[in-house]
């Protein structure tokens, strides 16, 4: 409620011309003052709660992740706690018991935060750029298809399709990603892909 | 084959997945009650007992008397359908100051009031309060309505806005709930009063849903989480406690980087004691503490304006 700023004298007779908080006007400024001499060692501390999608599956349950610190504001944000956003149409408010435990998802040692690579006869996985991981990729994508591209069946009718290379999108996408997607990788001839648009 | 078990599963509990119901109807005599035990419990270990205890026993003679008023009349079926063809809330907080029943209302809580033991000046508001004239109390009940309450006369406005917290929860507990819609962020669906505060309630069907709270008639409508009340924006939503490292916080401040306003938010699932009016004069030093930076209050309250 907005106090109104314009002093106009209303009700005179009350004599109450000092205050500035409903406190002080009626009286209780005593006990006020203590609470502001209470507070004043402490200091606010800032959280974030953030609504995303749940990574797991297709169903793409609305999540709420509440952290520690606000990025926006330069500092470091620590994820506290994550729960079902009660908002979402898909979900309101559950999650399944993988989703449920995405907090410990998050906080993984074992999390793939970036392209990693097994070289031939290598015991263990490299970090390599994402310009490498996608040259990469492409690379081998296409020595593939130009070995095992079937563009006529044994009739001779036109199928184009690609089977020996399958393709696995994620979950946490929006319409146009998952057209995309579909667009692209059908359009290689791929057989074996799965993504958001199939749901 | 032995009789059938008064025991019957219950279907709809199970795979269902329940809608948080829009409105949550005050039931006047239940939240007056429940805010008076909620004040004295608060008193007990607050150092804003004195005022903790007045609130609490302003609160009790509240709740007395939506014990004791005789009913209101049914509302009108007629105004309330205008009010709909005009995307208006049913309940029209501006001709409620000339309502008769009012009145009535004033004059039971400032005898009740009267009786409670308080500091001289808010005893010289009261009395103030009880003698003014009826064109002077009318222009108060304007005010409190409007939200603009005079700076100079908060304490006999307090009065005021108690008893037409009496009157408009009464008002607002007629209504059929499945009959209100939203009006606009920030805007009660009964009678278009600011919230207060809003609450994340935590009971079954609607656990982690967030509800704002109403100032004037204690009507509780489901808000989005994460999203500002005061002008509806989602993006630059923070949180600002006064919590120890380790520990959460059940009462926070929601700030707004949009329009640069904060209101409080209670955790109710964390701490289902908590109450929209008493909690939040109780955590005032979160207030004191949000009056140094560079948000604006935006929480509607008259039991502690000036923060």
């Amino acid at each position: 409620m907005n106090m109104e700023l314009s002093r106009r004298g209303f009700l005179k007779a009350a004599g109450a011309g000092v205050a500035g908080t409903t406190l002080g006007a009626m009286g209780f400024g005593e006990a006020e003052a203590a609470v502001l001499a209470h507070v004043r060692p402490f200091k606010l501390t800032t959280t974030v709660e953030t609504r995303n999608t749940c990574p797991y599956c297709s169903v793409a349950c609305g999540i709420i992740m509440y952290s520690k610190g606000d990025l926006r504001k330069g500092e470091q944000a620590d994820i506290v706690h994550i729960e079902g956003d009660v908002d979402h149409p898909t979900n309101r408010g559950t999650l399944c018991p993988k989703g449920a435990a995405l907090k410990d998802f998050v906080h993984a040692p074992t999390r793939l935060k970036h392209p990693m690579m097994r070289k031939a006869g290598s015991d263990r996985f490299e970090q390599v750029s994402w310009d490498f991981a996608l040259d990469r990729i492409a690379r081998l994508m296409k020595h593939d298809r130009d070995a095992n591209f079937i563009a006529k069946n044994a009739k001779g009718v036109p199928v184009n399709r690609w089977t020996t290379t399958g393709f696995l999108a994620a979950s946490a996408t929006t319409n146009e990603t998952a057209y995309a997607t579909y667009k692209v990788v059908r359009s290689t001839g791929i057989v074996a892909f799965d993504n958001q648009a199939r749901v | 084959m032995a009789e059938q078990s008064p025991l019957q599963p219950d279907p709809s509990m199970v795979g269902g997945v329940s809608k948080a119901p829009f409105v949550l109807p005050p039931g006047p005599l239940r939240i007056f009650t429940r805010r008076a035990d909620r004040f004295d419990i608060l008193a007990s270990t607050s150092k804003l007992a004195p005022y903790l205890n007045f609130l609490g026993a302003l609160t009790r003679a509240q709740a007395s008397l939506v014990a004791t008023l005789p009913a209101l009349p049914p509302p009108d079926a007629a105004q309330i359908e205008r009010a709909r063809a005009a995307a208006m809330p049913p309940i029209d907080r501006a001709s409620l100051a000339t309502a008769p029943d009012l009145a009535t209302t004033f004059d039971r809580l400032f005898e009740a009031a009267a009786t409670i033991e308080m500091p001289a000046a808010a005893a010289q508001a009261l009395s103030t309060t009880r003698q003014a004239e009826p064109g002077m109390l009318r222009a108060m009940t304007a005010n409190v309505l409007a939200d603009a309450i005079p700076r100079d006369s908060l304490a006999p406005h307090l009065f005021v806005a108690a008893g037409i917290q009496v009157h408009a929860a009464r008002c607002a507990a007629a209504l059929d709930p499945s009959t209100l819609v939203p009006i606009a962020v920030g805007v009660c669906p009964a009678c278009g009063g600011p919230p207060g505060v809003s609450v994340v309630v935590g009971f079954s069907g609607a656990e982690g849903a967030r509800y704002a709270v109403c100032s004037c008639c204690s009507t509780s409508w489901n808000e989005v989480r994460v999203k500002c009340i005061a002008c509806g924006s989602t993006q630059g939503i923070g949180y600002r406690d006064t919590s120890e490292p380790g520990t959460t916080a059940t009462v926070k401040a929601e700030v707004c980087d949009h329009c640069h306003s904060w209101i409080k938010i209670l955790y109710q699932n964390q701490n289902p004691s908590l109450d929209p009016v008493a909690d939040d004069v109780a955590s005032l030093g979160l207030d004191m503490l949000m009056r140094g930076t560079d948000y604006r209050a935006a929480g509607s309250n008259p039991f502690m304006l000036g923060y």
